[in-house]
């Protein structure tokens, strides 16, 4: 119960950090105007304004990278000089570990939340269903969450941990073909298929959009399994480093 | 009572011993200095007593508790100041103790109050609600020392808290530590600072290579290295005065004059510096005495070879 009573406070330090708000709120609205004014009047085959299926995709990306506040208290608190006094504190250390890492997931949720309001009601994004898209959120930040700290955990070196998250975040975005196009082979049809959280988040929103509740439903399943093994991994990883 | 004790225990870092059979015993309402050089051990001793790190062998006791020492239970009785200053640099103050404060169980008015009392004790009570990144270097290190108090510990363990701080702070924390040792609290301090250990431990223990090498009160171990008492004495004119004679006093080994300055080298206690003033004053008048005594540093440096601090870029 005692760890519960450090949320609020992991919270506050988390809200505090300006320059991660800056990144991962600021920017994407930048960018979210930016694009809605060159985008304006283009529309996708379907006749679906395009600036719709770019707003869902710019706060998806923004979710890649909301597990480096988790990653860097982690690193703090657990592997600095903090240590010493968070080991001496009379509370469970792993639920402390964990307590972070929810916090951390429940902040970028709600920089997505953010984002998605100011998308809808000021450029008229479509979400469509609210609590679907949120749910979808969720399990990309907690997907990015659980990433980050295994290359915490993996890593002795927190700057490679890091570099290795970007890695991750730029990567699937590379791949999901929104900087330059990716040839249109299996292998790349594959990855964005079953394997790109991007993509798979994505495309679970269009598809409860449009109707295709299968789909949709396939693709966030994937999501919540591929969570649910890493977690696992996460936590065996973590076991090792925090008692 | 036992508020502490460590018995035998033994801390390798690869083939590296750090700690080296360490026994070490606190009793309730001791301050006791832990004093030794950078790299002596005093960390690992500190971190071993807290069950921070694991240790090879030996015992480690906390509050009678020998089978879970390090249990939540235990910990709650135990106040850690680092020394890295170890403060949330993105919460208050007053957040960065409520955060302890809750973690230590406190709720309610008395979480309020405590917190209070640790802004006032530390005297940050008018910065309560600022960032930690505002302060200077000795208010975030009473701030680091405050988060150590607010559950009111039984036992205080403080390692080198004064560090890189300004004589100033340095003071108002030597002085909290003393209104500590008032209200019975047991500490644990560890630093390379003789003139803290003089001024604040009820005993001194002495540290070197992983191995407590000497213990006891500031005047115990004076004494274990106190051989020769140094007197010098300025006179009015020191050609008047018969050497031979004051040679003859007993307990006098040697006497140097140099100007009007006479250096008395005595066997230690000797109880001669009457008489010596005595023979002294029946030929010239005397302007003042100095007498040399061995401080804490020269125990030191009789114990160990080394000086306690790098002479070097200090202070």
């Amino acid at each position: 119960m005692r760890v519960i009573s450090t949320m609020k406070f992991t919270f506050f330090r988390m809200v505090r950090e300006y320059i991660t708000l800056l990144l991962l709120l600021v920017v994407p609205i930048v960018l979210l105007t930016v694009f809605s004014f060159v985008l304006e009047g283009v529309t996708t085959e379907t006749g679906e304004p395009l600036i719709n299926e770019q707003n869902v995709i710019f706060v998806l990306v923004f979710q890649m990278f909301g597990g480096a506040l988790a990653m860097a208290y982690i690193h703090t608190d657990f592997f600095t000089e903090r240590k010493q006094r968070i080991y001496a504190l009379p509370f469970n250390q792993t639920l402390y570990a964990f307590s972070i890492m929810v916090c951390g997931i429940v902040y970028s949720v709600l920089l997505g939340i953010v984002l998605m309001t100011f998308s809808e009601f000021v450029f008229g994004a479509d979400w469509g269903n609210w609590l679907w898209a949120i749910y979808i959120i969720f399990l990309l930040a907690l997907l990015s969450n659980i990433v980050c700290l295994i290359f915490t955990f993996s890593v002795n070196n927190f700057k490679i941990a890091e570099r290795l998250s970007e890695v991750y975040g730029v990567g699937f975005v590379i791949l999901a073909g929104l900087i330059f196009p990716v040839p249109g082979n299996d292998f790349f049809v594959f990855v964005n298929t079953y394997v790109n959280p991007i993509t798979l988040a994505a495309d679970a929103i269009y598809g409860m959009n449009q109707s295709h509740a299968g789909e949709a439903w396939f693709r966030s399943n994937i999501l919540l399994i591929a969570s649910g093994v890493l977690f696992i991994v996460m936590l065996i990883l973590g076991k090792r480093k925090i008692r | 009572m036992m508020i502490a004790s460590m018995q035998g225990v033994v801390k390798r870092y690869g083939s590296n011993i750090v700690l080296d059979y360490v026994d070490l015993a606190i009793d309730e309402g001791e301050i006791i200095g832990l004093l030794g050089p950078n790299g002596a051990g005093k960390t690992t001793l500190i971190q071993t007593l807290t069950g921070m790190i694991p240790f090879e062998k030996g015992q480690v006791t906390l509050f009678g508790d020998v089978k879970a020492p390090f249990s939540n239970k235990n910990k709650e009785k135990i106040g850690l100041v680092t020394q890295e200053i170890t403060i949330f640099e993105e919460l208050t103050a007053k957040e960065n103790l409520q955060f302890f404060a809750g973690v230590y169980g406190l709720k309610g008015e008395e979480k309020k109050n405590s917190v209070q009392e640790a802004l006032e004790f530390v005297g940050l009570s008018d910065r309560a609600n600022k960032m930690p990144k505002k302060f200077s270097g000795g208010m975030k290190r009473r701030l680091n020392i405050a988060c150590a108090l607010t559950h009111r510990p039984r036992f205080i363990i403080m390692d080198e808290p004064t560090v890189g701080i300004d004589p100033q702070s340095r003071n108002y924390i030597l002085e909290a530590v003393k209104k500590l040792r008032e209200e019975g609290t047991t500490i644990l301090y560890t630093t390379h600072y003789m003139e803290e250990v003089q001024a604040i431990a009820s005993r001194v223990v002495i540290m070197d290579q992983g191995q407590i090498i000497k213990e006891g009160t500031v005047d115990e171990l004076i004494k274990t290295i106190q051989h020769e008492e140094k007197v010098k004495i300025d006179v009015t004119d020191a050609g008047q005065i018969p050497l031979n004679k004051l040679e003859s006093v007993t307990g006098v080994k040697q006497v140097n004059v140099d100007g009007n300055q006479i250096m008395i080298i005595s066997e230690a206690n000797s109880g001669n510096l009457d008489r010596i003033l005595s023979l002294i004053k029946a030929h010239a008048g005397v302007l003042g005495i100095q007498a040399d005594k061995p401080n804490l540093e020269d125990v030191f440096l009789t114990l160990t070879g080394k000086q306690l601090r790098d002479k070097v870029g200090e202070e």
